[in-house]
């Protein structure tokens, strides 16, 4: 098999990815954009991997590693989509704006 | 010697220091010091002057030397026949003024600063008259102008005499500037700051006639600020609302006898230096002509004091410039002597009648104040030159070597020095009229309200009197013998016989019959004074120099506000602007930021892959 296939593939999912993140509205579906990326990631490490030969499989190691960490990171994440569903009744993160430089705070800051 | 010299110089500053430290504590003992750290100055002042009058050696000492480049500033004191005499007349007038005052500020509560800054004047000019180096004295005579401010400013809740202090002070410091470039001319010319060094440069080094002229009228320049002279004269009799015993203190022995002194001491330049000895003599004629003439409409008794100072001081000045050097200095010695009285005298007539100083609140103080009248008496005799009193002596000296020099003199332009003689002889005739007015004024005619209760003073303030009454009324026998003061270098005809008696007599007969004339002109309405036309050296100062720099300021003003002010106003207005600007970016939009995160690293990543 080609490098190019893996690498291809790895470069349209993180491409979704990037788009899902940057343009969605709902945060759940920002959130998927992030596991897209990192398995695109995750990808490339096994293609290389593979492609290099490599004794100790350093890369595929990696790429349970990144399966862990984004476990615990989307765990957190929807722990904190939870939450500002239940402040805000909305997860549209467009409307998530309490952290803009403005003259006054906002209410829901000050509240 | 000089371990005595050095003690009476810094007995003044040291009981100046003490009574500032613990004065406030307790008056009773900051008055003791004063005058008692006076006393001692004084009697250290009379053994070194006791040393050295007559025909004794002059005392020169080096105390400490610079070695940087250029001549040597040296702390250098040299203490002659003329520092003696001088140390003796500071010391005395300024010790009585010192008990005076014990009597006429009893109450007053900046007493302890008053008499610490009398301290300090009377050490300046002992340092004034006792320094070598020229640069030591310039700090004594700048210290004096300062010590003068802060007196005349003593009453300083008085706007008028806050204006004559600031007044008094940039007067003489403009002229102050003469002798600060004087000083550089001549240690320039003869590598030597020692006044005793370039003295005896001039004298014995057969200079070209008039090659000093420069430092000679720089030296000039300074002597009429300092000492009241036109066109700077009129600081003098704006000084008056300082403390009448401070007045005394001035015009007798230090501020204004400074002048005086500077040009006694650096002699030998000005007798080199024909051109500054006419500019002298024409300044000295003018300024004695137009004094009496302001002191003759006066109202304010001090003032018409304080005329009469200008005046006289231009007689010393005139004897000078006529090559009589003798003469000024004894005009001088006996001028410190009748003006301390005079002004003492007048004190104690303001303390009777509370306070004022106009001449309409007097009058008829004659029976109420009898030791002030027989004193000021004296005073007012020996100011106008009468016979037996010191003033008549001094005056007819100055006056005949004043005839003598336009007779046969070569010192200055003849013209010159016949309209300086011209000058004396009307002036004496005016001095007669003022003093028979203020002293008419002052003591005869009806009492004013506020005369019907005065008192004679207490004696600390009686004592001064009579005991400068004692030279003002012997101190012609000095004159007949100058010898006795200065040494046989000095023994000069000071009395000149028939002439000059004949012109004094002349000019006092003269002066009564003036006097008198105008008193029956307007009897019962006593000599009121009418409106003189000054010449306005003031307004000319304030158009030549007040306004302009006054403009100068402004502009100053303008450009440091709106022009340097402006860059910084508009640097920090900017700032929050452009932050406005970026602070659009911050919109709180998660995505927003990603999608520069995003776009920024493709950048960089084209541009790292285009360049490799």
């Amino acid at each position: 098999m080609p490098l190019w296939w893996p690498l291809l593939l790895a470069a349209l999912l993180f491409s979704i990815g990037v788009y899902g993140v940057l343009a969605r509205r709902n945060a759940v579906l920002v959130l998927m954009g992030v596991e897209l990326m990192l398995n695109a990631a995750n990808i490339n490490l096994v293609a290389f991997d593979a492609y290099l030969r490599d004794a100790l499989h350093s890369g595929q190691i990696f790429a349970l590693f990144v399966i862990v960490i984004a476990a615990a990171e989307i765990g957190l994440a929807l722990a904190i989509v939870l939450l500002v569903f239940r402040t805000h009744g909305h997860i549209e993160v467009d409307r998530l704006r309490a952290l803009a430089d403005r003259d006054e705070a906002p209410e829901e800051v000050r509240r | 010697m000089s371990v005595l010299l050095l003690a009476m110089l810094a007995v003044p500053f040291a009981s100046a220091a003490v009574v500032l430290l613990i004065g406030h504590r307790s008056a009773g003992a900051g008055k003791g010091i004063a005058v008692g750290g006076e006393a001692l100055a004084l009697v250290l002042a009379c053994v070194v002057a006791g040393w050295h009058l007559g025909s004794a050696a002059p005392t020169g000492h080096v105390y400490a030397s610079t070695a940087a480049v250029g001549p040597p500033i040296q702390l250098a004191f040299y203490v002659d026949q003329l520092s003696a005499v001088m140390l003796l007349l500071v010391h005395v007038v300024s010790f009585l003024v010192q008990v005076y005052s014990l009597g006429y500020l009893e109450h007053d509560p900046r007493y302890p600063s008053y008499s610490s800054l009398v301290a300090v004047f009377t050490g300046a000019m002992s340092l004034v008259v006792t320094a070598d180096d020229l640069w030591v004295l310039l700090v004594g005579w700048e210290l004096m102008g300062a010590c003068s401010y802060f007196l005349i400013a003593h009453h300083w809740e008085l706007p008028e005499a806050r204006a004559g202090a600031v007044k008094a002070f940039l007067m003489t410091r403009t002229a102050d500037l003469g002798l600060l470039f004087g000083i550089l001319v001549l240690g320039n010319r003869f590598g030597s700051y020692r006044i005793s060094t370039v003295m005896g440069d001039i004298t014995h080094g057969a200079l070209q006639l008039d090659s000093l002229w420069l430092p000679a009228l720089l030296f000039l320049a300074a002597a009429v600020g300092k000492s009241a002279q036109f066109p700077l004269h009129t600081w003098l009799p704006d000084a008056m609302p300082g403390p009448t015993p401070i007045s005394a203190l001035i015009h007798a022995a230090t501020m204004v006898a400074a002048g005086v002194f500077l040009v006694a001491r650096t002699y030998p330049m000005f007798t080199n230096s024909t051109s500054a000895m006419t500019w002298m003599a024409g300044i000295a004629a003018l300024t004695m002509f137009l004094a009496a003439v302001y002191a003759m409409f006066s109202k304010d008794l001090k003032r018409v004091l304080a005329w009469s100072t200008v005046s006289q001081l231009a007689y010393m000045f005139g004897a000078l410039a006529v090559g009589s050097w003798t003469a000024a200095v004894m005009h001088l010695l006996a001028h410190g002597a009748f003006k301390a009285l005079l002004f003492l005298g007048a004190g104690s007539v303001i303390h009777a009648v509370g306070g004022s100083t106009s001449m309409d609140s007097m009058g008829g103080l004659r029976s109420r104040l009898p030791d002030t009248f027989v004193t000021m008496t004296l005073g007012f005799g020996a100011l106008a030159g009468v016979v037996p009193l010191v003033g008549f002596f001094t005056k007819d000296a100055v006056i005949g070597a004043s005839l003598r020099e336009a007779l046969d003199g070569r010192q200055v332009w003849t013209w010159v020095a016949w309209a300086l003689f011209a000058s004396m002889v009307l002036t004496a005739m005016l001095t007669v009229a003022y003093c028979l007015r203020a002293w008419l004024l002052v003591f005869f005619g009806d009492p004013a309200p506020a005369a019907e209760a005065a008192e004679e003073p207490a004696w600390t303030m009686r004592a001064p009197l009579y005991l400068l009454a004692v030279p003002t009324t012997f101190g012609g026998i000095l004159v007949a013998y100058p010898e006795l003061l200065f040494g046989s270098a000095h023994r000069e005809e000071l009395f000149h016989g028939v002439l000059s008696t004949v012109v004094t007599v002349l000019v006092i007969l003269v002066g009564i019959v003036v006097a008198v004339a105008w008193a029956r002109r307007r009897e019962g309405d006593l000599w009121r004074p009418r409106p003189v036309p000054h010449p306005e050296v003031d307004v000319a100062y304030d158009v030549a120099v007040v306004r302009p720099v006054g403009r100068l300021a402004a502009l100053t003003r303008f450009y440091d506000r709106e022009v340097i002010g402006g860059w910084v106003d508009a640097a920090a207005g900017s700032a929050p602007g452009l932050g406005r600007v970026l602070r659009l970016a911050q919109n709180g939009n998660v995505q927003a930021y990603l999608m520069v995160v995003v776009v920024g690293a493709v950048a960089v990543a084209v541009a790292a892959g285009a360049r490799s």
